[in-house]
């Protein structure tokens, strides 16, 4: 490891500590903090996994109420998103297994729009309407993969998370994780025939 | 070339990023490529499939992040006030432990000395203690029974 990666992961470990005892203290500035800072990646994961806006904003919610009940459970030798993400899919699981005795097998494709569109200002029309037909058609592609497959590509290539991470999110085998990374993209890949940059 | 060689080329293609695959795995799938049309034609469309998730955007907005932030600050003060109160039940529960302890040994004491001017039997004076000791217990329970305020609703009926 050379000195600059040495800086690097010292610094990060010196902020999951700082994270680990704010959040042991329940200290509600860094929670602003820390919403603020992982809002957009937390909501697209959640709308990715659910394709529903509207109860990926519930669960957005109950993550960070979550967040703050259970902070003492923070291991800070990992990466703060990575457990941010599990419990938002423990949340997601268990909302599913309120509505019905299912796994994340019970996200099937919706009828409504799957996502909204992005907020920001597009510098023309013809941008934006380019844009949302991307979107629309990756959304689309997206929510007719199996849900495990979804994910694993909404966290490899969205949230640009390791392997490793990802397999500590969802709790599967690395094996499996390399596998529905593989195969998730090669079922994907027919749906965004047309839809290329 | 065989199926596996092409099955290995695109699981390393779809895996390929920084620690997904090594130095030698990456330098085979280059070659691989170099001689191999359709693993170049995956290639290119799992980077473009690639590109095409690494844009699409969703964000969170304004009122959805000042939501949440409202919401949790308003469950950390009810947290802390649980705190508070459930250390001033801690208190209170050692305050009356240690009474309890210290009632106790004196209770004991001057009822073993009225036991014996009494000249009564040690077995006697022992359940006049214990009969003592329970009282106050036994009759607030017989309060709160008759008052109908422990076990019954507003109806006077038992509530499961």
């Amino acid at each position: 490891m050379n000195a600059t990666t040495c800086y690097f992961v010292s610094a990060m470990a010196d902020e999951n500590s700082e994270v680990a005892r704010g959040l042991r203290r329940r200290d509600p500035d860094l929670l602003d903090r820390l919403i603020e800072k992982y809002q957009h990646r937390l909501l697209r994961y959640l709308v990715s996994l659910t394709g529903r806006r509207e109860l990926a904003e519930d669960l957005f919610q109950e993550t960070w109420i979550r967040v703050l009940e259970r902070g003492h459970q923070y291991d800070a030798r990992h990466e703060f998103s990575t457990w941010l993400f599990a419990i938002a899919r423990n949340l997601l699981i268990d909302h599913l297994r309120r509505k019905q005795p299912v796994s994340m097998d019970g996200l099937a494709p919706d009828d409504g729009p799957p996502f909204d569109l992005p907020d920001t200002g597009l510098p023309s029309a013809l941008d934006w309407t380019l844009r949302r037909e991307q979107n629309e058609q990756i959304s689309a592609g997206l929510q007719h993969l199996a849900a495990e497959y979804r994910e694993a590509l909404v966290l490899r290539f969205q949230e640009g998370m390791s392997l490793e991470e990802i397999a500590h999110v969802t709790g599967a085998p690395l094996g499996t994780v390399k596998s529905r990374v593989y195969r998730g993209l090669s079922a994907l890949g027919p749906w965004l025939k047309g839809a290329r940059l | 070339m065989t199926a596996d060689l092409h099955e290995r080329a695109r699981v390393l293609i779809a895996l390929s990023g920084p620690e997904g695959v090594s130095h030698a795995e990456r330098s085979w799938l280059t070659e691989h490529l170099e001689s191999c049309a359709s693993c170049r034609e995956y290639a290119e469309n799992s980077a473009a499939a690639i590109r095409l998730l690494r844009v699409n955007a969703v964000t969170a907005g304004v009122s959805l992040v000042a939501t949440t932030q409202i919401r949790v600050r308003e469950r950390a003060r009810e947290l802390q006030r649980r705190r508070e109160r459930l250390w001033m039940i801690w208190a209170c529960t050692a305050a009356v432990t240690l009474c309890a302890g210290f009632t106790t040994a004196v209770m004991w004491r001057a009822v073993a000395w009225i036991g014996q001017q009494a000249q009564l039997s040690t077995p006697v004076w022992e359940l006049a203690f214990v009969v003592l000791s329970l009282m106050p217990t036994i009759l607030a329970g017989i309060l709160l029974l008759a008052r109908g305020t422990h076990l019954a609703d507003h109806n006077g009926s038992y509530q499961a």
